[in-house]
């Protein structure tokens, strides 16, 4: 007697789980131009790492004899794997196997995800293209276990949440996900999707049921509607970019929050100079400039481009997040974009910057904020979107930050907005564009002196002598003088002082034994 | 190619004349919004076949601004 029978049977149940779906559900998943999870996380993943959990999950079949005869697998693919030489965890749902809808072992396997992650403290990646539990349950009929989880079971949400505390998560949208696999891949650090993607609560004939709107998924959950909503931070050109973007993501991030970023040799210069930071701020400032090539000009340089890498551009667009290289240390960047509303802080751009501040907290990410705030958003819409309350959570937040800080200010920071843009004990740069106060003197004047202007023989030229007595009051000089910033420096002289102020701060951070960031009750 | 405002304000200038050949980031009219000169460019190259707004007229998010082929 041997073992013999047994052995063929696990190479066999091996050879059924590599089906998937089978070859039909596998062929027109490929017509859609889509990748099957198990390309996806070979495409992700460095070659042949992947070290696969729950392989034999799956729904059997028995003959009479008590034969295996057919074997659905779980159609959640999980396991280990090596990216860019660090360990992670990848998982993702099997479109071709009930469409993603999961099966009792799929389901399984999908919970112990993040539980994962939790356990070996290892980055998370998760590739969705599935839809969440159907009406009539995952169990057949025939399986007649009690329903539901018992009592005294944890909530499957429990994990889900920790984990945001503890490991960088990064999921990808790659096809229709609703119901449970859109809470998961929202449940991230970094969210990026496909163009033909969607991402549904609940998909089109239910919308149609209940609300009357006859919409397709992509109307309903496509890229133009979440990357505005801030449920989704990047678009991806294709699967191949999408997986690149989370490759790029995770490389600015330590494995867990136990763990300072990893920094590398800085491929630029560290006394890099770039003449065009001294002139592109118009003096004029009813003109736009373009932030991003500040910042682009500022951080290091990196495989010939920027190491900028922008996250949620389009969700509250005037205010710019991602993470950088520095000297070769990972950071995390703001700025604000004057081609939207002048820069102001809208309720998304207050919590799109509530989320990016704790993120980088989370993961002991230095700041560099560039500063060019001319307040709250102001009028109606602002006022009904409750912008008040947002933007105050957003500069608790700042200010409740443990990571350091430095912050350029650039052209404005006007008002309780400013305040957001400026962290504890941060390092302060004042370009001579700088202008701060209460409120920009374009606006503020007309208001506070409004009974002069109108009393006065010549009101405009009053106007304009009065602004024109204000701004100066509004210039960084007497700031300096009273060391109320650190330095007012020649903008070309941006990168090199930075630089001297991360090597000190990256040395003083690092003194303490990192852990997770965990904060009270904001407004 | 529609053409949209990403913002609210008003249109300040017209720049480009209909008919004209746009290049990518030509400037096809200039919005006021925050107190702030605006441009609204071309997304891509292409001929600029209809203007929808006249200067002074109040622009919302999202409203057209001008067809491109």
């Amino acid at each position: 007697m041997s073992w013999d029978n047994e052995i063929d049977e696990i190479k066999q149940r091996r050879k059924l789980a590599k089906q998937q779906g089978g070859k039909d559900a596998v062929k027109a998943h490929h017509q859609k131009g889509r990748l099957t999870i198990r390309e996806r996380i070979d495409t992700l993943l460095d070659k042949n790492s992947f070290d696969e959990i729950g392989e034999g999950a799956g729904v059997p079949d028995y003959n009479d004899k008590g034969k295996l005869s057919d074997f659905q697998p779980a159609n959640f693919i999980l396991g280990f794997g090596q990216l860019n030489g660090r360990k992670v965890i990848v998982g993702g749902e099997d479109f071709t196997v009930r469409g993603g809808s999961p099966n009792p072992a799929g389901l399984r396997k999908s919970v112990y995800t993040e539980r994962l992650a939790l356990q070996y403290k290892l980055p998370l990646i998760r590739l969705h293209e599935g839809g969440g539990g159907s009406v009539g349950g995952t169990n057949k009929e025939k399986d007649r276990r009690p329903l539901g989880d018992p009592v005294f079971s944890e909530s499957r949400f429990v994990p889900l949440a920790e984990t945001l505390s503890a490991v960088p998560v990064a999921s990808a949208a790659l096809g229709p996900v609703a119901g449970l696999p859109a809470a998961r891949l929202v449940a991230s650090h970094f969210t990026v999707m496909t163009q033909n993607a969607a991402v549904l609560i609940a998909g089109p004939q239910v919308v149609k049921r209940a609300l009357g709107h006859d919409m397709t998924k992509e109307e309903l959950g496509g890229p133009q509607v979440h990357l505005a909503s801030g449920a989704i931070d990047n678009l991806a050109e294709d699967e191949d970019d999408a997986l690149a973007q989370i490759r790029r993501f995770l490389s600015f991030l330590p494995d867990n929050a136990w763990a300072y970023p990893e920094k590398l040799t800085s491929q630029d210069k560290a006394d890099r100079c770039e003449d065009m930071l001294a002139d592109i701020v118009p003096t004029n400032r009813r003109q736009p400039f373009q932030m991003r090539q500040i910042i682009d000009a500022v951080v290091d340089r990196q495989d010939g481009g920027s190491s900028f890498f922008e996250m949620s551009r389009k969700y509250g667009p005037s205010l710019i997040t991602g993470l950088a290289r520095l000297d070769g240390e990972s950071v995390g960047v703001i700025g604000n974009d004057c081609m939207y509303y002048a820069g102001a802080m809208t309720a998304a751009a207050a919590q799109k910057l509530r989320r990016f501040v704790d993120f980088c907290n989370s993961f002991h990410l230095p700041i560099v904020s560039f500063v060019d705030e001319p307040g709250f958003m102001i009028g109606p819409d602002s006022e009904k979107a409750g912008t008040i309350r947002h933007g105050t959570a957003a500069i608790s937040a700042v200010l409740q930050s443990r990571v350091p800080w430095a912050s350029v200010q650039v052209l404005k920071a006007f008002g309780v907005a400013a305040q957001a843009h400026f962290g504890p004990d941060g390092y302060v740069l004042s370009w001579p564009s700088a202008a701060s106060g209460a409120l920009p003197v374009e606006g503020g004047v007309a208001v506070a002196f409004a009974r002069e202007i109108a009393a006065a023989e010549d009101p405009a030229a009053r106007q304009k002598e009065l602004e024109d007595m204000l701004a100066a009051s509004q210039s960084p000089f007497p700031r300096a003088e009273g060391l109320s910033v650190h330095e007012i420096i020649d903008p070309r002289e941006t990168r090199p002082k930075l630089i001297c102020w991360l090597r000190l701060a990256v040395a003083a951070m690092q003194t303490a034994t990192p852990g997770p960031y965990l904060t009270g009750m904001r407004p | 190619m529609q053409v949209k405002s990403e913002i609210a304000g008003s249109v300040w200038k017209i720049i480009a004349e209909t008919g004209a050949d746009m290049a990518a980031d030509d400037v096809i009219v200039i919005l006021e919004s925050m107190k702030m000169e605006i441009p609204v460019v071309a997304p891509k190259a292409g001929k600029l076949t209809q203007l929808h707004i006249a200067e002074g007229d109040m622009i919302a998010e999202g409203q057209l601004i001008a067809t491109l082929e």
